[in-house]
């Protein structure tokens, strides 16, 4: 019987080069451009509603910097009230760390999951170009891009928190944050981008591993909200050695670790005295004006405890570490980041259906 | 100077404790039209999906395309795997699958499919998954074909189509094999039209090869013999029987003879033909014949056929 | 019946000229191929695939459907039209180039090269009716489909043997009746 058989053709064998990279650029394009849009879209929306409510907070602040010159003039508590109360809902900046993670679960996590969901991916890896290549030639890519526009975000962003910032604001009694505030601290630097890239990554290997789409956002988002508890109270603190002082004046602008009492060199408590001590040495009853939360405030602790031979220390972070603990977050962060992109390559190319 | 499309040894694939397929050696050669037939959960997509470079072994190996190892960029360039259900993006018109195939590939033959699309009836610019089932089955074929591949691999294409899309679809692979020199292996659970389409035989039966040949060699080795039913036992002892049926009287034999030995006395023999013989093979799982050694795993007596 | 070998006329008016060769990369044209005839195929008849094809030929051939010169469809034409395999329609021509009615001419196709004897569809109609005429005298006269086939078989051996038929006619494989092309 005649079969037909193919020619050899050893010109085509032998030079069995991959597919060049570039050809994905169209190819994550074509596929993930209503993404990219909606991420531009959602950004592009934000930028402009913090942009409007940028110039109330600095026309705010200038104010009332103008009406406090002579700190004691009549119009200046108004006008501390008043900026004190512009946009209040995005003075703790928790509404914003949303952000970085909608962006990367509903941008990393369809990458992969989709494919897997719908079988595309038994069309897509069985194309020359290989699977692992394929999956790396979009996960970075778009990471980048994602990066670059949360990077982007990010200056408006660092814009708008400025005036809590300003070096001038202590003078007037204007709130006085530290930039280690847990809601701001990773809107501004480097560490809007960092978070978002992290989110992507986490997305794209949850896709890899869940193979649904709902599921894998969920897991996102779940997963990086561990990872921000994590990494806010446990290992952000921790970047470099605190700072310890027994100064009662430490800056409003410090991020306070801890504090603790010593009499005498031993360790006598931490945090809030017992009240058998508190009614040896402060009798009158809670001592002076109330700080936030309602506890007085420390200095005026001290000022019953401080004669009797306590001493209090405070753990703290200074503010002029900001960029340092913006880099050292920013460092892990990407490294994170790769991992996890490594990861998901890696078992792409081990196992698939 | 004919080269094997796929060569598989001792290959077997699991999933958690389960084997899907188990102790696979073969050996397809090219330029045919190989059917890997069998029941539902026989193997037939694990083992395409090996082929293909989709899954990885779990034991022994497979190669493909004269000794490329399967999934490497060497395989992927000359094999064109259309899945089960034709997968295509479902949002994306007909003129951006074949960019992303052109992008994905070292070859592709544009003017190719563009011809071939028009021919159909299928609009460039319309979403695939606006498409009816025959013609997606017709555009996955078409980023198949234009990628200009040595091996086609539909893995139960026409499951999903009306005859005449079946019809359609199986008479553009056999076009391309006959124009292009395309091998084809393609998975089916439809045996009525095996002759017409198929000339090498793979039969899997929960997850192990039962039967693999080219179909000539296969129906000239095997007769149906019919006889007195009670002659039927002791002749069941000497001959290679791979499926007995018996009546009250009268009994048929399915045996499998490497000779042109004339049938016993009082038994006539006749041809098998290839929907009766994979049939009889499927309702025995413990038949087999299988070239080289014989292993001896079976309840029923292995043979080596040639 | 002989087998005329006569003189092979130019392949001229029946072939199809197109040009193209049955390799290359192409997408399939439908429509006709340029042949005086296409096949057909009766998926449930039984007879294999390559056989039927053969016996549509010689079929053709007698009734004169293809004469000396004319083209066979391409094997491309009729695959894409039965959707059956390429080795199938290969190993029917190569069975017809050695029965001796086809030559495959590289690149541009098969082409009939003998006829069978022409018989006329008047005269098929006649031997028709006479035969299924002696049909019903047996069946009259008690033999069964098996004896009437077992008849026919050794009266027609007589009858070749008589005639001095050479044994160039081979038999084809299968069942006695199958064995007169």
């Amino acid at each position: 019987m005649t079969a037909m058989t193919v020619p050899a053709d050893p010109k085509e064998d032998t030079s069995l080069r991959s597919v060049p990279w570039q050809r994905m650029g169209w190819v994550t394009w074509r596929q993930h451009r209503a993404s990219l849009a909606g991420v531009a879209v959602f950004l592009g929306a934000l930028a402009v509603a913090l942009w409007l409510a940028g110039r109330q907070l600095h026309s705010a602040h200038t104010a009332a910097i103008a009406a406090c010159h002579p700190a004691s003039s009549l119009a200046c508590p108004g006008m501390v009230i008043a900026f004190d109360g512009t946009n209040g809902f995005l003075a703790n900046g928790f509404i914003l760390q949303a952000v970085p993670v909608l962006i990367g679960a509903f941008a990393g996590a369809p990458v992969l999951a989709r494919e897997l969901e719908t079988g595309t991916f038994r069309y897509a890896w069985t194309q020359g170009f290989g699977r692992w290549r394929w999956t790396l030639a979009k996960l970075v890519p778009l990471g980048v891009v994602l990066a670059a526009a949360a990077g982007a975000f990010s200056l408006l962003l660092n814009w708008y928190y400025q005036p809590y910032f300003d070096a001038g604001n202590q003078a007037v009694s204007l709130t006085e944050l530290t930039p280690f505030s847990p809601g701001l601290f990773d809107l501004r630097g480097i560490g809007f981008a960092a978070w978002t890239l992290a989110a992507f990554a986490i997305g794209a290997l949850a896709g890899m591993l869940i193979r649904r789409v709902v599921p894998a956002i969920v897991a996102t988002l779940a997963a990086y909200v561990a990872l921000a508890f994590a990494a806010g109270g446990w290992l952000r603190p921790a970047y470099m050695t605190p700072a310890v002082t027994s100064n009662l004046n430490v800056p409003g602008s410090a991020w306070i670790l801890s504090q603790w009492w010593t009499k005498g060199g031993k360790f006598a408590f931490a945090g809030w005295p017992s009240q058998s001590l508190l009614n040896r040495f402060c009798p009158t009853g809670p001592p002076g004006p109330v700080g936030p939360g309602g506890k007085p405030k420390a200095v005026s602790l001290a000022g019953c405890l401080t004669p009797h031979g306590y001493t209090q220390w405070t753990s703290y972070q200074p503010a002029s570490r900001f960029w340092s603990f913006q880099w050292i977050e920013g460092g892990w962060l990407l490294a994170l980041s790769a991992l996890l992109i490594a990861a998901t390559v890696w078992l792409v190319r081990r196992r698939a259906a | 100077m004919s080269m094997n499309v796929i060569e598989a040894d001792g290959l077997g694939k699991r999933y958690g404790g389960t084997w899907a397929l188990r102790d696979c050696s073969l050996a397809v050669p090219a330029g045919h039209v190989a059917a890997l037939v069998g029941p539902n959960g026989a193997g037939k997509t694990t083992l395409l999906n090996l082929a293909a470079g989709l899954a990885a072994p779990s034991a022994g190996g497979v190669t493909v395309l004269d000794g490329r190892p399967a999934g490497s960029v060497a395989a992927l360039d000359g094999i064109a795997f259309v899945a089960q259900d034709t997968p295509l993006y479902k949002n994306l018109p007909a003129r951006d699958m074949l960019h992303l195939t052109r992008n994905l590939n070292r070859r592709f033959d544009q003017q190719y499919a563009e011809i071939r699309l028009g021919e159909l009836g299928i609009p460039l610019k319309r979403k695939a998954g606006k498409l009816s089932g025959g013609q997606q089955a017709q555009l996955a074929l078409t980023l198949a074909l234009a990628r200009r591949p040595r091996l086609l691999v539909p893995d139960e294409p026409v499951a999903m189509l009306d005859p005449v899309a079946r019809h359609d679809f199986m008479a553009s692979v056999l076009t391309a094999m006959a124009a292009d020199g395309v091998s084809v292996v393609l998975s089916s659970h439809v045996l009525a039209e095996l002759e017409r389409v198929a000339d090498y035989l793979i039969l899997l039966s929960r997850g192990r090869v039962q039967l693999a040949g080219e179909v000539d060699d296969l129906l000239a080795s095997h007769r149906m013999l019919t006889g007195p039913a009670a002659e039927a036992d002791q002749y069941a002892e000497r001959l290679s029987v791979v499926h007995a049926r018996r009546g009250q009287a009268q009994a048929h034999l399915l045996v499998r003879t490497t000779s042109d030995d004339p049938a016993p006395p009082g038994w006539e023999a006749h041809p098998v033909g290839l929907e009766e013989l994979a049939l009889a093979y499927l309702r025995e799982p413990g038949a087999a014949a299988l070239p080289g050694p014989a292993r001896g795993r079976n309840n029923q007596q292995t043979e080596v056929t040639k | 019946m002989n087998i005329d070998k006569g003189t092979i006329r130019e392949p001229g008016a029946a072939a199809s000229g197109s040009g193209d060769s049955e390799n290359g990369p192409q997408p399939g044209r439908k429509g006709g191929s340029g042949s005086p005839i296409e096949f057909r195929l009766d998926a449930a008849s039984g007879v294999p695939t390559y056989l039927q094809l053969v016996h549509q030929v010689e079929h053709a051939l007698r009734l004169g459907y293809l004469t000396l010169g004319d083209q066979l469809p391409k094997v491309r034409d009729v695959v894409a039209a039965l959707a059956i395999n390429p080795n199938t329609v290969l190993k029917a021509y190569k069975e017809l180039e050695t029965k001796g009615l086809t030559a495959g001419r590289p690149g541009q196709g098969t082409f009939i090269q003998a006829t069978l004897s022409q018989v006329a569809l008047p005269e098929l109609a006649g031997l028709r009716k006479a035969l299924l005429g002696w049909l019903a005298a047996a069946d009259a006269a008690g033999l069964d489909q098996d004896g009437m086939v077992a008849l026919f078989t050794s009266a027609l051996q007589d009858f070749l043997n008589r005639r001095g038929g050479s044994a160039a006619r081979r038999g084809t494989a299968g069942g006695g009746t199958e064995g007169v092309a």
